[in-house]
This record gives structure tokens, C-alpha cells and sequence, in this order.
């Protein structure tokens, strides 16, 4: 009967549109073929750090052949929005790195796994207990540091020495530091800097330094738009001079380092973190070196030691052991952490961190010498970030353009960023 | 008489009719063969629209679960947010300098493509091409750096680059979107190709110059086209995005100078996670273009004729 076959032929077509709808919702985390576990592990980096990963993830497959990891990586910008979209959809990542900033919005929204699950698989007993509670919300541990950093003033080393002018030491206070950017553009021609007002960070090292800090305990604002305006002025009249780059290049600056004015070759140093300033050797011909941010006039260090980036499981994931057993590996495996070097900031694991230390080649060991020059110098980190900061790292550099291309006084901008600040931190 | 004429004609046309299965099974077979595409926009657009409506009275920020809001988003986009004006008045410029560029390019080249005797097809080709490419972040990318300084146009021009200049960048973003001017000239062509011959050789015999010829004969024949082609990329060029967020590396910058619409829509969204926000954003984009569309449409009957018209 040909209304059978028709009924018949409705059901099963309907059923392979369903079925090809419904294959394309699941798949993800999934075991595919030979019963492997794959894990998906997504960070932020360079394609140092990249090439390092790849390393160590091939030897934890290698040690571990019923896993396979699938990795992906992009710059911090790209890499927070992609995460977000997919923290959101529920479709986080098995392993993903986290950032400070990051770590109080993806617990309490649920996204991360509660790790202490897993205590016999992941191993934190080498941590430092201070920092490792840089990774608890709420009294549980949804992260775990996997690295310590620390901000810096990174230099074409060459290009410094050549023009005359001395080289940064520690202790060099804000005022030291704008005239060697004075000095530097007047003896190369090219600015000394990054124009560092684009610069959250930037900015926190300088107010930590006069005894204030971004946020207070319970998460406002720590600083008014008098302190705001007092740093943008600042750096707007050494960039009318030119002693650090121009609102053209310092726009560009988007988190890699291929895009900072030293990175394309038209400034003579930047301020970054330790860690990704790695990535300047590869494109800064003559080598770089690192020097400590300029303190407060009175000597006050502003800069702090920062869990530079944390691991966390996704609390979607189906496997929990396996995720585990790679953040496990990745911060307490001998072999891992040869491979691995200081890409992310010095090790946590202390036995390790010792170990390691004297073995560290390169820039690697320069980092590291470059930390423990800091060792017992610098004060206690703040507290993390609220999660509306996340958001307001983009408006600061917003903000600080409109003053950079002299659209806004640098008054007007610091009043539009702290109205703005307080309505994000309310929400 | 046309009444008449046309039931009669239809019937002529109509070939003898198959012997046709019942109505329901041939019902039947219809929502099979629809079924993936009614699945689709329910699935994959109505459904999302639902949301995005219900989402624009809420304060969601992705993690916690949305909260209502009502009208608040709406009152604080019109009445407390200084960078959804920008936006806008960005996004008007952008419209207002990258359509009639982009058409009047598209008609410019379609004219000279039907006038050419040979190699008509390759340069039909070739000035599409970049309509097929164009959409894609990495021309978008490329762009960039053609204007970045130290780039192509920067060491040919001397300008210095012009992504990096507020008042430059957003003419960089809608030169990329004129220069995919393929799809409006595809269809100028058709309709240039349309115009009957005996029209322009009727305008010589009255002494009408190529000039008199194009303003009396091809605009007016060819006005149907140019509307079409007028709402189509005006709706387009509301909704622009690609090129403004390649250009700025996402960012909307330098300081604000391509900071358009769905940029905004965008960084409100998915970088301060400000989904509500973002969903009304959306909605009052939505009812703008359609207020747009409707005033070009009712604007359209002193302009645009159709040669039906003429019959009547």
C-alpha cells in the first residue's frame, strides 16, 4: 500500500533528521574509537609556550595511552570571549588555564569542577599553602596555580646599552624611569616605552606603590579619579614628548607580544608579565632583559608575586580522573616541568621549583633569576579580582585611548572610567 | 480584458494534468522534504529570537541565572550610555559612506562590463571574486595590514596608517565593504541586460546623447534594480561587522572610531558578558532596519518605476 510505504518512509526520514541533529549536540567529551579518553585542554599563550605544551602533552599521552588531548590555544583576548561563550553553553573545555581574573566568576556561575574530588589523582601537598588558596572559592578548591609571576620592565638590552643611557636597577622609582624614557628617545630617536597608561596592571603596580590597590576587600573600586587622573597625566605628557610610543602604536597592543611597540620593533622596552616575555626573543633580534617595575618615590615596591595563571576542570566534563591526572601531571611531573621551563612563570611545585631552578637554561633561567632578585622584597598580593574587573581591563584601555588621541583630558577619561567601573561592579 | 486573459493563458500553459495522488499523502511528502529547513528556522532562529526577546528585559551575565529586569536596559541604552550613541552615529556614517561608494561602483562597473565586446566573462569574474573572498576574516586581516602603518597604502600614500588614525579607520573598514561591490554589479548587469534595445535606438533617433540616454532611458528602466540593490546592502551595511572587527583586532578602536553597532552589541555581549543588554541591543537594531526598510519602500514610489506601469 502506498500510504504505508509513504508513513513508513516520513518516520524515517524524520528519524535520520533527528538523529543528525542530536549527533551534532553530543559528540563533545565523548570516547571515540579503541575506548580512548579524550580530554579537551584549552590555555592562553605564544607559540613558545605552544610548542613547550605540545611536548609535554605528547609525553603524558605517551605515559598514559588510553588518554588522548586535544589541545587548542589563542591569545588572552580571543581565548577569555571563546571561553566564556563556551563556559556559558555548557560546553566547557576538560582542562582549561584560568586567570586570576577570571576564577571568581566561573566558580560561583558553576562552570568548574570542585577538585578536591579528585585528591588522589591530583597531588597539592608541594604547593605553598598561601598560594594555593589563590585557587579556592568560597572554601573550595575549583583551581589549582600553576605558576608564579611577576610584572617587569623587559628591554631590548642591546639597543639600551648602545644609546649611553644606565641601565634600569632595582629600586628605580617612577620619576627614574621617565627620564631614562626621556633620555632613550632623545639618544634613538625612538620611544623608550610603551606608553604603559593603556595598562591596567601598569597602573596597579604604580597605586600599590603609594599604599592604595584596584579594589577594597569587599570589591569597589580602591581608588578614586583623582589617582586615575594623576597617572594618565603622567603618562600623556611623556607621550606628547615622545619619550614613550604613540597613541598609533600603543592601540595596537592587544595582549601578544607581537603586536607591542618593542615586539614590532619601535620601542625600546615594554611592561609585561615574566612569563610571556619570553616570546620577545623570538622577534627582538638582539635579546632582552628584564628589569624590576619602578617603585614609589619612597622606595615602596608596587609590584607583587601573582599566581600567573591557575588550571581548572570543567564541571561538565566526563572525566574527571583523566582531567585531573593531566593538571597533575602538568604542575608535578619531573619531566613535564624540564619541558615546560618557567612558559607559565616558575613552577609551584616547591621540590620541583628547587630542582628545577639550577637546570633552567635560557630565558627560562633569566626569569627565574629575575624572581628570586624580587624574593622578599615585594608585599602580598591583593586578593583576586571581583569578576566584573574582567570587563573593566577593556574600558581602562578604552578609556585611556580617548585620552592618548586627545579626544578626552585625562581628567575627563578617569571620571568616565571610575562611572563606569562603579556601575560594572554593581551589577 | 487583462482579467480575461490571464486565467485563459494559465490554462493553456498548464500541462495535462498527472493523475495525482491523494492530497494528504502529497502533503505528507512536502513536510518530509521540509522538514530539515522548518526544523532549522524553528531550531536555529525562532527559538534563538524567543530567547534573545525574553533575555533583553533580563540582567544575565552568562553564569547566574538571568534576572528581570524589564525595561531597564532599554532606558539605560537610550538615556544613560554615552558609548551606544557613539555606535550609532558611527554606524550612520559607516551606512551613509559605504552604500551609495559601493553602488555607485558596482553600477559604474556594470555599465563598462556591458559595453565590452570580449572578455566579458572574465571580468565579470574578476570583479566578483572579491564579493566571494571579501566576507572572510583573513581578507579582513590582510586589509589591516594593507592600511596599517608601515603598509602598502602607507608607503605608497604616505599617510601613515590609517587603521590607527580615528579619523581614517572607518573609512579603511567601508572601502573593504565597497570593494565587494560584485553582488550589486551582478545584478545591475541583469538588469541593464533587461532594457529593450529599441528604447535606446528610439532616444538616438530623437537625438538623445549617451548622456540624455543613460539619465532617460537606463536610470529609469532601470530603477526597480537600482531599489533592490539600495535596500538590500543598506540592510547589509546596518548589520556590518566582520571588517570592523578585523580591522580593530576586535576592539572598536582607535579610540572608539570604528566602534559600530554590532561591534558594540558584541563587546557588551561577549566581552563584559552583559547578555540582556546585548539582546535588546539586537531587538531595537532589528526594528530600526525595519523602520528603514519601510521608509525607503514608501520613498520608492516617487523614484522607482516599473514598466508594468506604463500599461496602465
Amino acid at each position: 500500500m502506498p500510504g504505508h510505504r509513504t508513513k513508513g518512509f516520513c518516520a524515517s526520514a524524520v528519524a535520520l533528521v533527528l538523529c543528525a541533529v542530536l549527533a551534532g549536540c553530543g559528540g563533545s567529551g565523548e570516547s571515540v574509537g579503541g575506548g580512548k579518553v579524550v580530554l579537551r585542554y584549552t590555555w592562553w599563550g605564544n607559540p613558545d609556550r605552544a610548542e613547550r605544551t605540545e611536548q609535554a602533552v605528547a609525553l603524558f599521552e605517551k605515559q598514559h595511552p588510553d588518554i588522548r588531548v586535544q589541545t587548542s590555544f589563542s591569545g588572552y583576548d580571543a581565548y577569555k570571549q571563546k571561553l566564556a561563550v563556551q563556559a556559558s553553553g555548557g560546553d566547557a573545555p576538560d582542562v582549561m588555564q584560568l586567570d586570576y581574573r577570571q576564577i571568581d566568576q566561573y566558580a560561583s556561575g558553576g562552570v568548574l569542577f570542585d577538585l578536591s574530588q579528585q585528591k588522589t589523582v591530583l597531588r597539592t601537598s608541594e604547593i605553598d599553602a598561601g598560594l594555593l588558596d589563590t585557587g579556592r572559592v568560597d572554601g573550595v578548591q575549583y583551581a589549582v596555580p600553576q605558576g608564579r609571576g611577576t610584572e617587569t620592565v623587559v628591554y631590548d638590552v642591546k639597543a639600551w646599552k648602545d644609546s649611553g643611557v644606565p641601565l634600569p636597577t632595582q629600586g628605580w622609582t617612577w620619576d627614574d624611569w621617565a627620564e631614562a624614557m626621556r633620555a632613550l628617545k632623545e639618544r634613538t630617536g625612538k620611544p623608550g616605552a610603551t606608553d604603559p597608561g593603556w595598562s591596567e596592571d601598569s597602573f596597579e603596580v604604580w597605586l600599590r606603590g603609594q599604599g592604595k590597590s584596584l579594589y577594597t576587600e569587599d570589591g569597589q573600586l580602591g581608588f578614586t579619579a583623582d589617582d586615575l587622573t594623576r597617572w594618565w597625566t603622567f603618562t600623556d605628557k611623556l607621550r606628547r614628548e615622545g619619550a614613550v610610543s604613540s597613541a598609533e602604536q600603543t592601540t595596537q597592543v592587544d595582549g601578544t607580544v607581537e603586536n607591542t611597540p618593542l615586539g614590532r620593533g619601535t620601542a625600546l622596552s615594554d611592561t609585561n608579565w615574566d612569563a610571556p616575555s619570553s616570546g620577545y626573543l623570538a622577534i627582538v633580534a638582539s635579546g632582552v632583559a628584564l628589569a624590576p617595575m619602578p617603585s614609589n618615590e619612597d622606595g615602596t615596591p608596587g609590584q607583587y608575586f601573582k599566581p600567573s595563571m591557575f588550571l581548572g576542570v570543567g564541571a561538565s566534563t566526563s572525566h574527571p580522573k583523566a582531567a585531573a591526572q593531566l593538571i597533575d601531571f602538568l604542575i608535578n611531573d619531573d619531566e613535564a616541568a624540564k619541558i615546560l621551563g618557567a612558559t607559565r612563570g616558575i613552577p609551584v611545585n616547591e621540590t620541583i621549583r628547587k630542582e628545577t631552578a639550577p637546570l633552567l637554561k635560557d630565558f627560562d633561567r633569566t626569569i627565574s633569576d629575575y624572581q628570586a632578585s624580587l624574593e622578599g622584597k615585594l608585599k602580598d598580593p591583593p586578593q583576586a579580582p571581583p569578576s566584573g574587573d574582567n570587563a573593566l581591563q577593556t574600558t581602562f584601555q578604552r578609556d585611556y585611548d580617548q585620552v592618548s588621541y586627545e579626544r578626552m583630558s585625562p581628567r575627563e577619561a578617569a571620571e568616565n572610567y571610575v562611572t563606569e567601573a562603579k556601575a560594572e561592579l554593581r551589577s | 480584458m487583462t482579467t480575461t486573459a490571464i486565467p485563459a493563458e494559465s490554462q493553456r500553459a498548464t500541462p495535462p494534468a498527472p493523475k495525482r495522488r491523494p492530497k494528504r499523502e502529497r502533503e505528507g511528502a512536502a513536510w518530509v522534504f521540509l522538514s530539515p529547513w522548518v526544523l532549522g528556522a524553528v531550531v536555529l532562529t525562532l527559538l534563538p529570537m524567543a530567547v534573545s526577546l525574553y533575555l533583553s528585559f533580563t540582567d544575565y551575565n552568562l553564569f547566574d541565572p538571568p534576572r528581570w529586569v524589564g525595561l531597564r536596559n532599554y532606558t539605560q541604552m537610550f538615556t544613560e550610555d554615552p558609548r551606544y550613541w557613539r555606535s550609532v552615529v558611527t554606524t550612520l556614517t559607516y551606512v551613509v559612506i559605504a552604500v551609495p561608494l559601493q553602488l555607485a561602483l558596482a553600477l559604474v562597473v556594470a555599465l563598462a562590463l556591458k559595453s565590452m565586446k570580449h572578455g566579458k566573462a572574465f571580468y565579470r569574474s574578476a570583479f566578483y571574486a572579491p564579493s566571494l573572498l571579501g566576507a572572510s576574516m583573513s581578507i579582513a586581516l590582510v586589509w589591516r595590514a594593507v592600511f596599517n602603518d608601515g603598509g602598502t597604502v602607507d608607503n605608497l600614500l604616505g599617510t601613515g596608517g590609517w587603521v590607527n588614525k580615528p579619523g581614517w579607520a572607518l573609512l579603511a573598514v567601508a572601502l573593504l565593504t565597497v570593494w565587494q561591490f560584485g553582488a550589486p554589479m551582478v545584478i545591475f548587469l541583469a538588469g541593464l541586460q533587461q532594457i529593450p534595445a529599441e528604447l535606446y535606438e528610439a532616444a538616438a533617433v530623437d537625438g538623445a546623447g549617451k548622456w540624455r540616454q543613460f539619465l532617460s532611458v537606463t536610470v529609469p528602466m532601470l530603477s526597480p534594480v537600482l531599489f533592490f540593490n539600495l535596500v538590500l546592502q543598506t540592510i547589509q551595511a546596518f548589520q556590518v561587522f566582520t571588517p570592523a572587527f578585523a580591522i580593530s583586532a576586535g576592539k572598536g578602536g582607535p579610540a572608539d572610531s570604528t566602534l559600530v553597532y554590532t561591534m558594540y552589541l558584541y563587546d557588551r555581549g561577549f566581552v563584559a558578558s552583559h547578555m540582556g543588554y546585548a539582546s535588546a541591543m539586537a531587538w531595537v537594531l532589528l526594528l530600526v532596519i525595519g523602520i528603514v526598510t519601510v521608509v525607503l519602500f514608501r520613498t520608492s514610489r516617487s523614484w522607482v518605476f516599473y514598466a508594468s506601469e506604463g500599461d496602465r
